[in-house]
């Protein structure tokens, strides 16, 4: 009994690249559990409504397409897949195990073999205002549409850069949202020189596309190379102010313009969610794009631990690159456990490989569209808090800078920045990204989480 | 090449505090190199000024004295450890105390001239009795030391009920020790640190002594992975890892060991406690900002730093037994730390017979927020050539080589 559970492959995760891995595992004849704190399997972009409901009508039909594949993939293998949701992660428990937080208290799962498929967050951008009630992340805001069914606001702007800005701004649209602007910080020229890396997949350009022209059909502003400076409102967001961005990405406040809404989204980008990953104590290494990542081989397994890490949570590359990163940590460790031969392993590898390729190609090209430029760590100002959990102000980490703080450790224990409730989640990423502008890009260190990953009740101790 | 006058390794406490009263009380040319290590003790440590609490084995001690009774209890034959004393020596009450004495005025040092706050509270240590057993054990404590009479309180039921109200009311009374107080750890690093920078000390932080130089019995200085610092004098300060330059330095072994301590945070809190307590079962002590810190375990694996579960249930339930109150909150985080341990509990300080050039400054095991003052003050005056304020033969590593020799 013991002796089989610990055969098993817990995947941590249930988006597309865990579930991928279990499909992938289960063909080859090897079960799995899947662990995911959410009521569903699909992740943040596959996940749907929470609640039963026949119609759809703000998802277009690709996504309607891809979160059917996805649950198709695991009906097909459902005996193989074992799936505890609404299952928190804690942390690793001794060498083998991970202790995991439900309904019902605390547990252990052992494990033979681990792979973490537990995506990104939302990298939040401090900016004045962007505390009040009504601003979002612009994944927040999905998931309302789609998992709450619910409209965040009723006037909405959207800020920030990448394909999620025109997605959003359809489905906003579709749900009847009236949305009065769409500000994509990178300027159109930018766009324009990545369309070589776009062709490498020709349907998702044509269906980008087709949402710009689905804006402009219904008169939806989109302005390029502009972005967010500041929100006002008292109790609750009642306008911002936009501006034209200079090549760095900084404001020109003397043309900023007013606009009345009572919600936004803000998107300047993602970071890998890689907590577990550095409890367990993998190596990381940094990356702009999407922050400490860990140094995994080119089937996504770590040197040490040997654990596998799929999907956005060893960088952002979207859903598709991130089932085809299931599929080959899964071939890996089926030829592994001695399930396919070296031959099976190579071909079914390669095809995926492929399709990999052109997926980061496309990606690629956006990536350099959306590099987050320098610019947007100077909207906020001196008294603006970067750190909820603590209140944190901006000036705070100026002065412990002057007085030669030097890596994110010592930037924490001055200003108490990263020791609240959410360990940094929220504004770490700041944190490195000012200290690397301040000149500071040797041994910085990270925020480092702890255990457990999220607070658990005393009363679970008794 | 960097030539130092003095080359500090290892920027916790006691390094940092090295760093600082030498550069308070000298014109010499300093730099201390730290690389955080995980399980860096000073960043791990609850904060405690507990001189008389931890010297008579409250604290931090009645968990480490637990643990080794039923180490002791369960082992057989050659595993048996040896019983380490409970109540310690009385040149450890000196070092203590005095240690203890410094905090005040160096609070007031360190916010008006270097504007850096290390959060001294005066708290008070309350040992929480819930039955005759308990009380037995605060009557055997306060009769071994007669001469601090003065610094405890015996409080009954009631009265504990008045200055901790969210006590339980199983308790049946308490003694407090009056002088037992607490400080923010890191921040108290942290000014130890700003303030040797302010007086010029150079640091190299996120830096590590990779290997130290000696030419025949005299210590040169260090080298760092990309440098070399030339000293006169090396003070080790590299905490639980002291015993690695040690061997580099001297070409012997000490007894400095790792013993992993596990504490558990909560989230924020209003405030619940005047003061810092110690239960057979754990301490607890509210910081400034609300959250409560519940210690910590005594385990000997190492240099491991993770978590388990056993530890963070086991010091929950004693925290939950003695302030039920905290069943209304939740586990915010939980962290490991390495003391630097030795076989007798007491620190490893001063010169080392055969060798020039080097000071021990290691070794202070659960104490070493507490007593980093003095450890800073008794190297400055033997760096200075001054004869130490405290009689350092105690302290000294030859000790354990006398030990040695006995045994052997
Ligand atoms: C859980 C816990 C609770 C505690 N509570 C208390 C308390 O309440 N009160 C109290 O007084 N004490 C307490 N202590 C004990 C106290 O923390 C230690 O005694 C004290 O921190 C020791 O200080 P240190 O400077 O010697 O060691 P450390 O703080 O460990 O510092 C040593 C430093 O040297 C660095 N280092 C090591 N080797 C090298 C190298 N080769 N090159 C560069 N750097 C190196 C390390 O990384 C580290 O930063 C507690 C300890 C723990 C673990």
């Amino acid at each position: 009994m013991t002796s089989q559970t610990h055969d098993k492959v817990v995947i941590v995760g249930g988006g597309p690249a865990g579930t991928a891995a279990a499909a992938e595992l289960a063909c080859h004849g090897l079960k799995s559990v899947i662990i995911d704190e959410a009521p569903k399997l699909g992740g943040v972009i596959y996940r749907g409504p929470l609640r039963k409901t026949d119609s759809l009508p703000h998802l277009d039909d690709n996504l309607k397409r891809a979160m059917t594949a996805l649950q198709t993939r695991y009906q097909a293998h459902r005996e193989s897949i074992e799936v505890k949701t609404q299952t928190r992660v804690l942390g690793p428990e001794g060498s083998n195990q991970l202790l995991l937080s439900d309904d019902s208290g605390l547990s252990r799962q052992p494990y033979g073999h681990l792979i973490l498929a537990t995506g990104c967050h939302e990298r939040s951008v401090p900016f004045p205002g962007w505390q009040l009630p009504g601003v979002m992340l612009l994944g927040g805001v999905q998931l309302q549409l789609k998992s709450g069914l619910v409209r965040p606001g009723q006037r909405m702007a959207l800020v920030g850069t990448g394909p999620l800005l025109p997605l959003v701004a359809c489905q906003l649209h579709k749900a009847g949202v009236d949305v009065v602007g769409v500000y994509e910080a990178s300027p159109f020229a930018k766009l324009a020189k990545e369309a070589v890396a776009l062709l490498n997949k020709p349907k998702l350009t044509l269906s980008g596309m087709s949402m710009m022209s689905y804006l402009k059909k219904h008169k939806i502003p989109f302005k390029y190379g502009w972005g967010i400076v500041s929100a006002q409102g008292e109790e609750q967001l009642s306008s911002i102010h936009v501006a034209p961005y200079d090549s760095q990405w900084r404001p020109q406040r003397d043309l900023a313009e007013q606009v009345a809404v009572d919600a936004i989204g803000v998107g300047y980008g993602f970071v890998a969610r890689t907590q577990l990953a550095m409890l367990l104590g993998l190596e990381h290494t940094y990356s702009k794009v999407s922050g400490y990542v860990p140094a995994l081989d080119e089937w996504h397994q770590s040197q040490n631990h040997s654990a596998f890490v799929v999907g956005d949570s060893n960088g952002l590359l979207g859903a598709d690159a991130a089932i085809c990163e299931g599929q080959l940590a899964a071939l890996r460790l089926a030829w592994q456990c001695g399930k396919i031969t070296e031959s099976e392993l190579f071909s079914r590898a390669t095809k995926v490989n492929n399709k990999l390729a052109r997926i980061k190609k496309f990606r690629f090209g956006f990536d350099r569209f959306s590099d987050r430029q320098p610019g947007l760590l100077s909207l906020a100002q001196p008294q603006t808090v970067v750190c909820r959990c603590e209140q944190v102000r901006k000036e705070q980490l100026d002065e412990a800078i002057a007085q030669g703080v030097k890596d994110i450790t010592s930037l924490k224990m001055r200003t108490r920045i990263g020791m609240g409730d959410c360990q940094g989640k929220t504004c770490s990423s700041y944190a490195l990204d000012y200290l690397h502008q301040a000149g500071l890009t040797e041994n910085i260190g990270v925020i480092k989480p702890r255990f457990p990953l999220d607070p658990i009740p005393f009363t679970l101790m008794e | 090449m960097k030539k130092y006058d003095v080359v500090i390794a290892g920027g916790g406490a006691v390094g940092a505090a090295c760093a600082y009263f030498l550069s308070r009380d000298t014109d010499l040319k300093i730099a201390l190199i730290d690389l955080k290590k995980p399980g860096n003790a000073s960043r791990a440590s609850a904060g405690g000024l507990w001189a008389i609490g931890e010297s008579v084995g409250l604290g931090c001690g009645v968990i480490f004295f637990k643990t080794l009774s039923k180490l002791h209890s369960e082992a057989q034959g050659k595993e048996v450890p040896v019983m380490r004393p409970h109540q310690l020596p009385d040149c450890f009450f000196e070092f203590a105390l005095t240690s203890n004495n410094m905090y005040p005025a160096l609070h007031q040092e360190m916010l008006e001239k270097h504007d850096v706050d290390f959060k001294f509270e005066r708290t008070g240590l309350k040992f929480i009795m819930y039955n005759e057993e308990d009380r037995l054990y605060a009557e055997q404590i306060t009769q071994g030391i007669p001469h601090l009479a003065d610094q405890v309180r015996w409080l009954d039921a009631e009265q504990l009920k008045k200055e901790e109200p969210y006590v339980t009311d199983d308790a049946i009374g308490a003694i407090d020790f009056i002088c037992d107080h607490q400080v923010n750890p890191y921040r108290l690093v942290d000014a130890y640190l700003e303030g040797a920078r302010q007086n010029g000390v150079s640091l190299y932080l996120n830096t590590e002594v990779t290997s130290v130089i000696r030419n025949g019995n005299v210590v040169e200085g260090v080298k760092t992975s990309d440098e070399v610092f030339f000293c006169d004098t090396l003070i080790n300060a590299s905490g639980a890892w002291a015993n690695e330059l040690y061997q580099q330095a001297t070409g012997r072994t000490m007894p400095v060991y790792p013993v992993k301590g596990q504490i558990v945070l909560s989230e924020r809190m209003p405030k619940i406690m005047n003061g810092c307590i110690s239960t057979s079962d754990c301490y607890i002590a509210q910081k400034d900002n609300g959250e409560i810190l519940i210690g910590s375990s005594t385990e000997e694996k190492g240099f491991d730093t993770t978590n388990s579960l056993d530890k963070i249930q086991e010091l929950s339930q004693g925290a939950m037994k003695c302030l039920p109150i905290l069943k209304e909150s939740s586990i915010k985080r939980c962290w490991a730390g390495l003391r630097p341990g030795t076989p007798d509990e007491l620190p490893i300080l001063g010169p080392v017979e055969g060798v020039e050039g080097y000071l021990n400054a290691c070794g202070h095991f659960r104490t070493g927020i507490l007593t980093s003052a003095i450890t800073g003050q008794l190297m400055t005056e033997l760096i200075m050539g001054k004869t130490p304020s405290l009689d350092l033969t105690p302290f000294s590593v030859e000790r354990f080589e006398e030990a040695e020799q006995k045994a052997g």
